[in-house]
Order: structure tokens, then C-alpha cells, then sequence
């Protein structure tokens, strides 16, 4: 039950995969690829929601028994707006370069 | 029926009828926009549609008019109510402000006040819009535009972090798309793409520093966060040793300050700002600043007070010292930036960033300050004042572009000969936007200075003086790129293969509005400074009395930080409903935990003001008790 996996392992595990996502958002160059992270960390943080939810003690009087997970639903909504507005953005991009390579996205200076 | 929910009580979507208003005048644009789309040209259906968003905005603002004056009128009544509400909803109205829909949005004056403020600015930024065909998409675009401000006006009314992300993310997402809109020139895509990664990658780091707070604290909602923080004990430790807790408030941080664009987080701000249409522009430096300020000092002021400065030292564990040099940082660079920009809007830019780092100054101010009410005031009176400054600067940018393809300060040489009202008007601009009196910059950088001044604690003296003389002397340097602006007006023969036409009455009447709002307000700036401070008061002092039966708070043993040794506590959610006396042995023990917090952070000096306004939210815990009497 709750007492088999230790809290810590599903905060490790989720800012390990945090910082994943992170490395993958300033490293890569394809823009897709820059999108994928960020819902790599959206994730993260979802999971951690969760893991709260489930090793916190007793929810608050008025709050409703399920807290963390109805957050974790929204936010999984939100992010799969973002994945929706970004993939319009990207293919903007890509029509007027050519290219969906990030770096490339330059055309401003200063 | 869970006896351990509350019912939402249905009369608290009156206080929603603006955002209502708006949300469906967005469907209604749309719908419009279709059935127009056959039949009329593109800049007809500019014209059309636009005046179509304005009829709606006109109407959210009766809304949002009618329902500060139906709420004056209800608690005005000693005896008797106004004749034409009904008795359930006159005594519903008659109750002070506090929260509704179970404590997740605020209903009171501040955001009565801020909604007519959004709506207002919605007003100017559709008006503008009509001024040129920047896009085909109209019903599109006027629609966006309005649901990014109902995402601003819920977020100003958010009391609670699961709402204050999702209106963050409503607002954000709308802004995104509208940056992308100019479809014949390369910089609106990209200005678009670099605004939506630099804003989902920091949407998802204040993702995860609100999971590590809900983590800490066990509750979403601000005052029960400000209560288990204050407490001693589990999550009341301080932010000394705290790991967790410092990971989540600079994760937090980090979010907000892509919002505000503060320095180090700005870097999208001027490739977003220059590559967006003007109007859109306007909205995002305005509209969405506003907001974000507010949903900060929320956040910040209100839930996270107890980490601002708990200890004695200069920058002591607390967000006091991180505010501070972040704000130093980000006025210094936003104003050396702005001195070698060529580009209008770019230029722009680079001083809305220096202005947040000036607003940050007035929050680090209201965080130690006991008048911190009025210092939170005086930021909102700022903001109001740059941000209609801010409408009038984006307007002259939208005419450049309209008529000259470009925005370069360069081409705005001869406007003073050739429109010498609009030029004198555009003057008043840049010189309340230096802060020069006798326009009301001046009077809103005086404002928030002399609160960052006017506190008592000796250990963050010098943290703010010394921000303050920073900022008095970037208000300095900043004299020199607006002056630039005036140069080009005043003293340049006009050049350049096209002329600017003239200008007409959409660009004319923001700029006017703008140079009229810094004129009067300059010359009367004392009501706009009280409304703004009387309405920070509930800003930072919300609790659930008034509407909301009760406020969820953790329960008595808090989570602990994290520590490699310690599991966590056995968690049994299954039996997480307690029967109804332990409900009252919870709500004993919540009220005792609220007045030990509210009994202690009166007793420390870094606290809430004690003035008259403050009584309020003392009753609050009173009727509080009253109503959950009577709900047993």
C-alpha cells in the first residue's frame, strides 16, 4: 500500500525527470523535439502533485478528497492546449523558413 | 451528500457577470465573423467585427459597473434594501467582500476595481485594432483578445493556485496566438514561437514549484498556505534549512518573472513585443502586467509572507533579498538596453522591463513595510498609470507601422510639424513615463519610493534605500531614451520615402486617453492612490469570511521538508472524511491556528496595517464562526 514506496523515490524521480526536460528544452535544436521536453516536464510536475496527494495525511475539512489529482487533471488539460498552440506556432514558423531548426529563428537583433 | 463539502452557493456567479459578459462576446465575435465572411471584405469586416467586440466591451463594463454599484447600494442599506433585488440576493450583496465559489476567486472591491481597469484596457487595445489590417482572421483575433482578458480578470480575482494557473495559462495561451496573428511578416512567427517556449518552459517551472508548495503546505489556497506557514512547526519552519520550501518559492519566482519580464527571465520580451502587432503589444505590456502584478503580490504578499523576512540578517533566508537583487538587476539592465535601441517598439520593450524592476521595489517595500497595504497601493497606482501611458506609446507604433512599414524611432522625425496636438500629447507620454512632474509618473514613482522609504525595520533599511537610490538614479538614465523619442519629433526634418498620414480616430483617441490620464492624474492623483490602496487591503487580507462557508486549511501536523532519513507519515486516504465531530474538533483547532497567526503577525512589525480597513477581515473570522453555527 502507500507505505511500500517511500515518498522520496516519486520526488527524486520527478525532479530528475524535471531536469530532463529542462536539458532537453536548452539543448535541442529541433523545435518539435523543444515541445516534447516541455511536456517531459509538465509531466514532472504532475507527478509530484499526485505523489503528495497520495503520501499527505488527511485533506483538509471543505477541500474534497481529491486535491492533488484534480489538479493533476487540469493540468494535463492545459498542457494539451499548449502542445496544441505550439504545434500551430511551429508550422508558422517552419513556412516561412523553411526549417523548424530553432536556431534558425533569428530575424530579430538587439 | 460528503458532509465534508461545502455547497457552492449559485448567487456568487453574479459576481462573475463580466467574465461571463466577455466569454460569450467572444463566441458571439466568432460567430459573427463566420456569417460575415462571404460577404464583406477584409477591412470592412475589420470595421464591422471591431465595432461588434466594442458593443460587448461596452456591455462587460455596465456589468462590471452595475455590479460595484448594486454592491455599494447593498451594504449601504441599514434598513430596508433597494426595492428591485430580491431579498436573497440584496442579503447575499450585503455581505463585506471576501471569496466565493468555496474560496477560490475574490469578490470585493479590489476586484471590482481591477476588472472595470481590464475592461477599460480591452476597450483601447480593440479600438486600435481597427486601425489597420494586420491579419484576415478578425473574428479570430477580437475573440482571443477578449478571452485574454477574462484570463486576466480571474487571475486579479484568484485566491487559490490551482485557479491561478489555469487563468495564468488562459491568458498566457490567448496572448501567444494573438503575438503569432500578422501573417505577412516573418517577425510575428517567430515573436510568437519565442514568447510560447520562453512561457511554456517557465509555466512548467512554476508548475513544479506549486506542487512543492501543495506538497509543504498540504492546501492550494492562499490564506490557508499563509496560516500552515506561520505555524510553528512542519511547514512553519522557515525558510532556514528548507530546501523544499526555497526550491518552490524561486521556482515560483522564476514563473512569475517570465510574466513581469524581470531580469534574468526578460529575454523574450523584446523579440515578442517588436514581432507582435501593435495592439497585441499593448495588451501583453499592459493588460497582462497588470495582472501578473497582482496575481505576484498574492501570491508572494499574502500566501508566502511568513518566508519574506523572518530572520534578522540583510538578506536573510526569505524572498526579501532575492525580490531585491532581482529587481536591482532588472531596472539597471532594462534601462542600459533600452539606450541603444533603434526600433520603437524594441525600445518599448526594454522599458517595460525596467519598469518592473521598479514596480518589484514597491513589492519588496510592501513585504517589510507596516503600512503594506498602502505600499501594495501604490504599485497598483503605478501600474494603472504606466499602463495607460503604455496604450498611448503603442498606438503611435501601430501608426508607424500602418503607414510607414516600419517602427524605427527614426521615423518619427517631423511629427511635430505635421501633427502638433498628436506630438504634444505623445510628449506627455514620454514625460510621465520618466516620471517628470507634474504628470502622474512622477507622482506613481514617488508614491511607491516613499513607501519603500516610510518602514520601521533597521535590518532592511539599506536593502531599500539602496534600491531606491538605484532606481532614482535609473529613472535618470531612462530620461535619455524617451527624450531620444522627442528629438526625432521636435528637432528632425521628416525624412524617409513615405509619410505618415494622417492619423485618425483610432489611433488618435488611445494616445489622447493616455496623455489624459497622465495629466489628471498628475494634477489629482490623491483619489486614484486611495481607491488603489483601500483595494490592496482585501488584496493582501482575504480570508473566507463573507461568502465562502469555509476555508480549507491543513491539517495539524504539517508535511516536513524534505529530509533523506524520514519517510513520510503513513497515509491512510481512505479514512481522509471525518466524522462530523472531528469536523468540529478541525474547525476548533483552524480557528485557533487563524487567530494565533492573525494574533502574531500583528504583534510583528512586517505585518498587515491596523488601521480602520483592517478591522474587516477581523470580522471576518467572526462571522466566519457565525456561519458555520449555523451550517451545524
Amino acid at each position: 500500500m502507500a507505505s511500500d514506496i517511500p515518498l522520496n523515490w516519486f520526488l527524486y524521480f520527478a525532479a530528475a525527470s524535471f531536469s530532463i526536460g529542462l536539458v532537453g528544452v536548452l539543448v535541442r535544436r529541433n523545435a518539435i523535439a523543444v515541445l516534447m521536453a516541455i511536456e517531459i516536464m509538465l509531466n514532472a510536475a504532475n507527478v509530484n502533485l499526485v505523489a503528495f496527494w497520495r503520501y499527505y495525511g488527511n485533506p483538509p475539512p471543505g477541500a474534497g478528497p481529491l486535491p492533488g489529482v484534480i489538479l493533476a487533471l487540469f493540468v494535463i488539460t492545459v498542457a494539451a492546449a499548449e502542445v496544441a498552440v505550439g504545434i500551430g506556432m511551429i508550422l508558422l514558423c517552419y513556412r516561412r523558413w523553411h526549417a523548424a531548426d530553432v536556431d534558425r529563428y533569428d530575424s530579430m537583433s538587439g | 451528500m460528503d458532509p465534508n463539502l461545502s455547497n457552492v452557493d449559485f448567487r456568487d456567479f453574479w459576481h462573475l457577470a463580466p467574465a461571463i459578459v466577455l466569454s460569450v462576446w467572444g463566441l458571439v465575435v466568432l460567430l459573427a465573423d463566420l456569417a460575415l465572411a462571404g460577404r464583406m471584405s477584409a477591412p470592412a469586416r475589420r470595421r464591422a467585427i471591431g465595432w461588434l467586440t466594442l458593443a460587448g466591451v461596452a456591455l462587460a463594463l455596465l456589468a462590471a459597473a452595475g455590479l460595484m454599484q448594486v454592491q455599494q447600494l447593498a451594504q449601504a442599506e441599514t434598513q430596508g434594501t433597494p426595492g428591485w433585488l430580491s431579498p436573497s440576493l440584496a442579503e447575499y450583496f450585503s455581505r463585506p467582500g471576501g471569496s466565493i465559489f468555496l474560496g477560490t476567486l475574490s469578490a470585493d472591491l479590489q476586484t471590482g476595481v481591477l476588472n472595470v481597469l481590464f475592461i477599460l484596457m480591452l476597450g483601447l487595445v480593440v479600438w486600435l485594432s481597427m486601425a489597420w489590417s494586420f491579419t484576415e482572421d478578425w473574428g479570430e483575433y477580437f475573440a482571443l483578445v477578449t478571452w485574454a482578458t477574462v484570463g486576466m480578470m480571474l487571475l486579479a480575482a484568484s485566491e487559490e493556485l490551482v485557479t491561478l494557473f489555469l487563468t495564468l495559462e488562459t491568458m498566457t495561451i490567448c496572448l501567444y496566438l494573438t503575438t503569432a496573428f500578422e501573417k505577412t511578416r516573418r517577425r510575428s512567427a517567430e515573436g510568437g514561437l519565442k514568447y510560447f517556449v520562453y512561457g511554456s518552459v517557465s509555466s512548467a517551472l512554476f508548475l513544479f514549484g506549486l506542487s512543492l508548495l501543495y506538497g509543504l503546505t498540504g492546501t492550494t489556497q492562499f490564506e490557508a498556505i499563509r496560516t500552515a506557514l506561520a505555524s510553528t512547526g512542519g511547514a512553519g519552519t522557515g525558510l532556514s534549512g528548507n530546501v523544499a520550501g526555497a526550491t518552490a518559492l524561486l521556482l515560483m519566482l522564476v514563473g512569475f518573472g517570465f510574466k513581469i519580464a524581470a531580469v534574468p527571465f526578460h529575454q523574450w520580451a523584446p523579440d515578442a513585443y517588436e514581432g507582435a502587432p501593435a495592439p497585441v503589444t499593448a495588451l501583453i505590456a499592459t493588460g497582462s502586467k497588470l495582472a501578473s502584478f497582482v496575481a505576484l503580490m498574492k501570491v508572494f504578499l499574502h500566501a508566502l509572507q511568513p518566508w519574506s523576512h523572518p530572520s534578522n540578517e540583510l538578506l536573510g533566508p526569505g524572498w526579501l533579498g532575492v525580490i531585491a537583487i532581482v529587481s536591482a538587476v532588472t531596472m539597471t539592465y532594462g534601462n542600459f538596453a533600452a539606450l541603444a535601441q533603434r526600433n520603437f517598439k524594441r525600445m518599448l520593450a526594454y522599458s517595460s522591463i525596467a519598469n518592473a524592476g521598479y514596480m518589484l521595489v514597491g513589492v519588496a517595500a510592501a513585504s517589510v513595510s507596516t503600512r503594506g497595504a498602502e505600499a501594495a497601493g501604490s504599485v497598483l497606482f503605478y501600474l494603472v498609470v504606466y499602463a495607460f501611458a503604455n496604450i498611448g506609446a503603442f498606438a503611435v507604433a501601430a501608426w508607424l507601422v500602418r503607414d510607414k512599414k516600419t517602427d524605427d524611432i527614426d521615423d518619427l522625425n517631423g511629427l511635430g510639424m505635421q501633427s502638433p496636438l498628436l506630438a504634444v500629447c505623445i510628449l506627455v507620454l514620454m514625460l510621465s513615463l520618466i516620471g517628470i512632474p507634474p504628470f502622474a509618473g512622477f507622482f506613481g514613482k514617488l508614491y511607491m519610493f516613499m513607501e519603500a522609504l516610510n518602514q520601521q525595520r533597521a535590518e532592511t533599511r539599506l536593502t531599500l534605500m539602496g534600491l531606491v537610490a538605484l532606481g532614482l538614479m535609473n529613472s535618470v538614465v531612462s530620461a535619455f531614451y524617451y527624450v531620444r523619442v522627442l528629438k526625432a519629433m521636435f528637432f528632425r526634418e521628416p525624412g524617409g520615402s513615405r509619410r505618415l498620414g494622417l492619423a485618425g480616430r483610432s489611433i488618435e483617441i488611445p494616445i489622447a486617453i493616455g496623455a489624459l490620464v497622465a495629466i489628471f492624474f498628475g494634477i489629482f492623483p490623491g483619489p486614484l492612490i486611495s481607491v488603489m490602496q483601500a483595494a490592496a487591503v482585501p488584496m493582501l487580507t482575504t480570508s473566507s469570511g463573507g461568502f465562502a462557508a469555509t476555508v480549507s486549511a491543513p491539517s495539524g501536523t504539517g508535511y516536513a521538508p524534505l529530509l533523506p532519513a524520514k519517510t513520510a507519515a503513513p497515509a491512510s486516504p481512505k479514512s481522509a472524511r471525518p466524522e462530523p465531530e472531528q469536523a468540529k474538533r478541525y474547525e476548533a483547532r483552524m480557528k485557533e491556528a487563524q487567530a494565533k497567526a492573525s494574533a502574531s503577525a500583528s504583534a510583528s512589525p512586517g505585518a498587515q496595517p491596523k488601521n480602520a480597513p483592517a478591522a474587516q477581515p477581523k470580522n471576518a473570522p467572526a462571522k466566519k464562526a457565525e456561519a458555520q453555527e449555523k451550517d451545524q
